[in-house]
């Protein structure tokens, strides 16, 4: 804060105390002195947490505090998507189905409980006894037991051997190492109480705790994992609720960091500032229709039920759309034109969509016609589109505006599109209530995997009556597949085979934007999607 | 906001009151009586349509997971949470728990619900407190002002002035104070209740109220008192304004009203001037009236501050009513609509039993 | 004039030696009005009848469409400042916000018309038929009235715009859930002035007397007691109207409202021009909501007009009258607290 503005601070303050009738504004300038030394930043955010403890939460803004303060088995080092061993000196599979993690010795919590094996196998049991309604237990399906032979050896067995994105779960939501001697072994623990035991061993540990309004961290001596000691010693993180009030902060240094999520306006103002930084990393989001199989135009239960005509009325439409012109104008690059189904920065992202739909990347209208034309198709072909305003951010409907002039351009369609609140929307769409509607994925964790087999796996969570055993199989199969090239090829393949067959119209890409002051360096965003406080440094 | 312009429009007499002379004894206290019973019914009534009303919208785990979980998934949890018991199973659980007085815990976030009530509702405490201050300093002089020129041109003036007051939606409001104040002036904060190094300052306070004046006060720091009011102007004028709208045009009808009393008249001829007569006569009577129907802008800023805390990001009930409806938190919005209940009824029953003291015939 | 009636004129006075056009309400009022009251009625009818005609007209006045994104020209772009094709410029998502904002004058009317008609057939039943049975049922209404008032509004709006859009944003869902939540909240206010009303009215002796020559009683009610409770009924009608505007308008603010490309809506506009607005783009959000607040402003300059002129004391005097003229017999406290508060007689 500059003393310039804190001067018209302190005139405002006189004005304002004129109304309040209490002369206090007298010695308004004075106190405030800047926004304190290196030893201290704030963090400016719009995500809300629901709980702190790993069991009782599945969402972004609570695990933004856990990758902070608590521990992993297996973690990404800054910059990178691939897992290490986190406070674990080794992490492999021991048999086909036996998955052997060692951890460092004398590990200790924040409040000087030992940290051992029977923690680990604490924390993984507890999440599956709880099991509860908003954790994230569902990405543990797959351990069958788990056992702890030493204070330093953790033996997971599985179900299905050599689960390739095994050690990727081990740094999800569903993974955080938890005192046992804190933490309830059958309910989800209050975070009060977690704070109050101080049961952390992460980079930094929770010193005061204001429920979604201010949280004060501060650097925790004893943590040795991958990620290496904290470089600023207290770091306080402040919520908003309006995106604008956090942006307004940011560039006035009000706070030092503005993470999740500015909207495109702001970020494309902020730009074009000086006092600021923005910084973009690549970003695991994305945006994409969805088809329901049996109720799109000439879907399975429709009257006139033709396969062959449903797949040409979604090729059609996956040679309209525009993806650069979406990107640009309604998210000003804040999104990226999104070709397949993994996204770039992943391994085994491709672009198969462009080669197969569109031109160079655009759109063509006369394929499209021609598809339409060849599948015996008469136009404009009548589709209901949906989409949700209130839950994948508020440029949704200019989005979806967007999309619906981009298809009727040419008259090959005529795009009756609705919006429906989000809880409505979630069971509406389960329903088979709409035949294509727009839906966003955020990963659990940064594989490929986590882009297929939620979606196109025969029990995924579209719930579209896409069903394709071929598909369904290669999943199967890249998931246990021992040797990284053949991986890769396996996910290439799922890819071009589910963009022939267009159970999803993947259209946008998000990037992680953070702004900080032009003082603060250290942010780093990359494939992890995990946002560190410990390296951040202010001056 | 909306509610704040309804308020007025409640008849401040009782309409519950027994209509009929009630014989011997103390009518008033009998009045009392019968009249403090009826709070029961409202907040009862109350609870129960909230009640029903949230069972109808979604469950807070759809809400939560939709977007991650297949339909089975959900459905096994939503069993799971008993959220799909028959509703009188579950209405008659929640109604033995409030009989008891246990409001139970937030679905969404785990916290008891007495806690969020005393967390928050001090913050939508102190910010009806200066939407009143700002209602009293701006709408009473003013309303005795128009009524003294009535009907000559600054009364009109005055009046667009009230009407302008409550026809601006407070989110407009507080999209045109941004632009001027922190976006092209850059003075005044325009979110929030203090500054981050103030709140931490106030969060090492060992008894702290909610209330950040008095915890500003309590921290001896001029400068963290200075800051919790400069955060304040912003959104105690927008909500002040709003209510100083309505007290204008009460204060210079019920001026007027007592302008053209016997009394008044009879002074006027006696040759005392008009200011005097404003200033001398006609106040007081008018402004009993107003003391009433303030009783009701109480209960109205509370219930009607969703849109001026969610605007200034005013973390009160309001700004929590908001979040928890989205999330379909059953719990913490029934809760929260428990205690707006109550205290409207508290305050109406507090209204109505001052206007049968002041006035006897209220009591019919 | 009747002397009991210490609260209103009676309009029966003026009409008994008009042509009948003038009995009309607010024509009526409008004859009967001098000087800065009559300016004030007069401003507020022409705002509001500009607000009508633009709604009637829009489809002539609009240069674009409400959900147009591109002319000839292709895409008119986002955020456009003020000027060339777009005289108030383009919103985030790329419409014109002049035709947004004529059009959106077609959406609150909408939401108007279905509000007032519904509280008023809702409330005013209820408060007759409360007011004159009395007893049990009188009890009971009342009390059910009473809670429904202290329920928040938006919380109320919020909740009937999911239940009956079933969470969607067309614009039929949309209208109906701003209007029907209002309703909700309005019948309360209807109910307690008619009901009010029919209590005074019913023991008066017109009534009595239609009593005697064995009237039904459902003739008593609607022939005699409605006709004379209804007279305060534009007041309110411009309070709920007004009202209607900002809920709808609230309902949008908050993302439950109309979705875009189904109707061009006030508050949805705001909504999205937050985030304009800290980047000093003004035009967005300046006006759909400058449209907002006219609208309420001639609306409800309207209905306090109406107000005083319905209240003696209120009522600037012609000249011909002298100050004493109008006798106040037995002002009730109560009564003229509630009067004056509420810009509706109860």
């Amino acid at each position: 804060m500059t003393s310039a503005s804190n001067n018209k601070r302190a005139l405002a303050a006189v004005a304002g105390s004129a109304v309040f009738a209490l002369v206090l504004a007298g010695c308004a300038a004075g106190g405030d002195s800047g926004s304190g030394s290196s030893e201290s930043l704030i963090v400016g955010t719009t995500d809300k947490v629901t709980f702190i403890d790993p069991a009782g939460s599945y969402d972004n803004g609570s695990f933004a505090i856990m990758t902070q303060v608590y521990p992993f088995l297996l973690n990404s080092p800054q910059g990178t998507s691939d897992v290490e061993p986190d406070i674990a000196v080794s992490a492999e599979y021991t048999t086909d189905t036996e998955y052997t993690v060692v951890l460092k010795e004398g590990l200790k919590f924040a409040n000087g409980h030992d940290l051992t094996s029977s923690d680990v196998k604490f924390s993984f049991d507890r999440q599956q006894a709880i099991a509860d309604e908003n954790g994230p237990s569902v990405l543990l399906g797959n351990i069958a037991s788990i056992d702890a032979p030493d204070d330093t050896t953790v033996v997971f067995t599985l179900n299905n051997g050599n689960d390739q994105t095994f050690a990727q779960i081990l740094s999800s939501p569903a993974a955080p190492i938890v005192d046992e001697e804190v933490f309830s072994a059958d309910s989800v623990t209050p975070d009060a109480d977690i704070v109050a035991g101080n049961a952390f061993a992460g980079q930094y540990v929770i010193s005061s705790y204001d429920f979604n309004n201010l949280i004060s961290f501060e650097a925790n001596s004893d943590y040795q994992g991958v990620l290496g000691a904290a470089a600023t010693t207290n770091i306080d993180l402040k919520y908003y609720t309006d995106a604008s009030n956090l942006k307004l902060d940011v560039q006035e240094g009000n706070i030092d960091v503005a993470y999740r999520s500015l909207s495109a306006t702001d970020v494309a103002d902020l730009e074009g500032n000086d006092s600021v930084n923005v910084v973009v990393g690549p970003g695991g989001e994305t945006r994409y229709i969805v088809f329901n199989f049996d109720t799109q135009p000439f879907g399975a239960t429709t009257p006139e039920a033709d396969a062959a005509k449903a797949l040409a009325v979604r090729q059609a439409a996956a040679g309209l759309v525009d993806r650069e012109e979406l990107a640009e104008q309604v998210y000003k690059g804040t999104y990226l034109p999104l070709y397949s189904y993994v996204p770039a920065g992943l391994t085994g992202a491709t672009e198969v969509l462009k080669d197969l739909y569109g031109k160079d990347g655009g759109p063509d209208a006369d394929a499209a016609a021609k598809v339409l034309a060849d599948a015996g198709v008469a136009t404009p072909v009548a589709l209901n589109l949906q989409y949700n305003p209130d839950h994948y951010g508020e440029s949704s409907g200019d989005e979806y505006a967007l999309v619906k002039s981009q298809l009727e351009a040419t008259g090959l369609f005529a795009v009756n599109l609705q919006s429906t609140e989000w809880v409505t929307y979630s069971k509406d769409r389960t329903e088979d209530l709409y035949p294509a509607y727009q839906l966003g994925w955020f990963p659990d964790y940064s594989d490929a995997d986590n882009y297929l087999t939620p979606f196109f796996a025969a029990e995924n969570f579209l719930g579209n009556h896409y069903d394709n055993p071929e598909v369904d199989q290669l999943i199967k199969d890249q998931a246990v597949e021992t040797d990284v090239a053949s991986r890769q090829a396996l996910i290439e393949e799922i890819q071009a085979k589910v963009a022939a067959d267009l159970s999803t119209l993947p259209l946008l890409q998000g990037s992680q934007i953070a702004v900080t002051g032009s003082a603060v360096t250290g942010a780093v965003l990359d494939g992890s999607f995990k946002f560190r406080y410990g390296s951040l440094v202010k001056g | 906001m909306t509610t704040t312009v309804l308020a007025p429009l409640a008849p401040v007499g009782p309409p519950q009151a027994p209509r009929r002379s009630l014989g011997a004894g103390s009518p008033l206290l009998r009045f009392i009586i019968v009249r403090f019973l009826l709070i029961f019914p409202t907040i009862f009534i109350l609870v129960t349509m909230v009640f029903l009303l949230m069972r109808t919208i979604g469950d807070p785990i759809t809400a939560a997971l939709g977007g991650r979980l297949n339909a089975q998934q959900l459905a096994e949890r939503i069993d799971a949470a008993g959220y799909n018991r028959p509703l009188i199973v579950q209405y008659f659980e929640y109604i033995g728990q409030v009989a008891t007085g246990n409001f139970g815990t937030a679905i969404s976030d785990g916290r008891p619900v007495s806690e969020l009530l005393l967390t928050y509702g001090g913050a939508t405490l102190e910010l009806a407190f200066y939407a009143l201050l700002v209602a009293f300093i701006v709408g009473i002089p003013l309303g005795m002002v128009a009524a003294y020129l009535r009907d000559r041109w600054p009364d009109a003036v005055l009046r667009i002035v009230a009407i302008l007051f409550y026809a601006t939606p407070v989110f407009f409001a507080g999209l045109l104070l941004k632009l001027v104040f922190s976006v092209w002036l850059n003075v005044l904060p325009v979110a929030g209740r203090a500054s981050t190094r103030t709140e931490l300052q106030m969060g090492r306070l060992d008894n702290r109220t909610g209330i950040y004046l008095i915890d500003a006060i309590q921290l001896g720091s001029a400068a963290a008192v200075a800051d919790v009011l400069q955060h304040a102007v912003l959104p105690g004028l927008a909500l002040g304004l709003l209510t100083a709208g309505v007290f204008l045009r009460l204060v210079r009808t019920n001026v007027i009203g007592t302008l053209s009393m016997d009394y008044v008249d009879a002074a006027r001829s006696r040759g005392v001037s008009e200011y005097r007569l404003v200033r001398r006569h006609a106040y007081k009577p008018a402004l009993i009236p107003i003391i009433t129907v303030i009783g009701l802008q109480i209960a109205m800023l509370l219930g009607g501050a969703v849109l001026t805390e969610t605007t200034f990001e005013w973390k009160g009930l309001g700004f929590k009513l908001a979040e928890y409806l989205s999330a379909r938190d059953f719990v913490a919005v029934q809760g929260i609509v428990a205690l707006l209940a109550v205290i409207v009824a508290l305050s109406n029953f507090i209204v109505d039993i001052l206007a049968a003291i002041i006035d006897p015939r209220v009591r019919y | 004039m009747t002397n009991t009636d210490a609260t209103s004129a009676d309009p029966a006075s003026f009409a008994a030696r008009a042509p009948r056009w003038h009995h009309l309400p607010v024509v009526h009022q409008l004859r009967q009005s001098v000087g800065l009251q009559r300016g004030m009625l007069v401003v507020g009818l022409v705002i509001t009848g500009i607000f009508i005609l633009t709604a009637i007209f829009a489809p002539l006045l609009a240069p674009y469409g409400f959900a147009e994104l591109q002319d000839e020209n292709g895409n008119f772009g986002a955020q456009q400042p003020p000027g060339g094709a777009h005289i108030l410029g383009t919103t985030v998502g790329g419409y014109d916000v002049l035709s947004r904002v004529i059009w959106g004058t077609q959406t609150a009317l909408a939401v108007i018309v279905v509000a007032v008609v519904l509280s008023i057939f809702a409330g005013v039943l209820l408060g007759l038929v409360s007011g004159y049975l009395g007893g049990w049922l009188d009890r009971v209404l009342v009390v059910i009235a009473d809670a429904v008032f202290a329920f928040p509004t938006l919380l109320l709006a919020i909740v009937a715009a999911i239940v009956i859009s079933g969470g969607q944003s067309k614009l039929l869902g949309g209208v109906l859930a701003a209007a029907i939540s209002i309703t909700v909240v309005y019948i309360p206010q209807y109910f307690r002035v008619i009901r009010a009303e029919t209590v005074r009215i019913k023991t008066e002796a017109y009534v009595e007397s239609a009593k005697v020559i064995g009237s039904s009683t459902s003739r008593i009610m609607f022939r005699h007691v409605l006709r004379n409770a209804t007279r305060t009924l534009p007041l309110i009608f411009t309070l709920n109207s007004s009202e209607a505007i900002l809920t709808l308008a609230g309902l949008g603010f908050l993302g439950f409202g109309i979705e875009p490309t189904s109707a061009a809506e006030w508050g949805y506009d705001l909504n999205r021009s937050i985030s304009d607005v800290t980047s000093g783009i003004w035009w967005t959000s300046l006006f759909p909501g400058l449209a907002i607040v006219l609208v309420v402003l001639g609306i409800t300059l309207v209905g306090e007009s109406l107000n005083d002129l319905a209240d003696p004391r209120l009522r600037t005097r012609r000249k011909a009258d002298s100050p004493t003229a109008t006798p106040i017999a037995a002002p009730d406290m109560a009564a003229t607290s509630a009067t004056d508060s509420t810009g509706a007689p109860a």
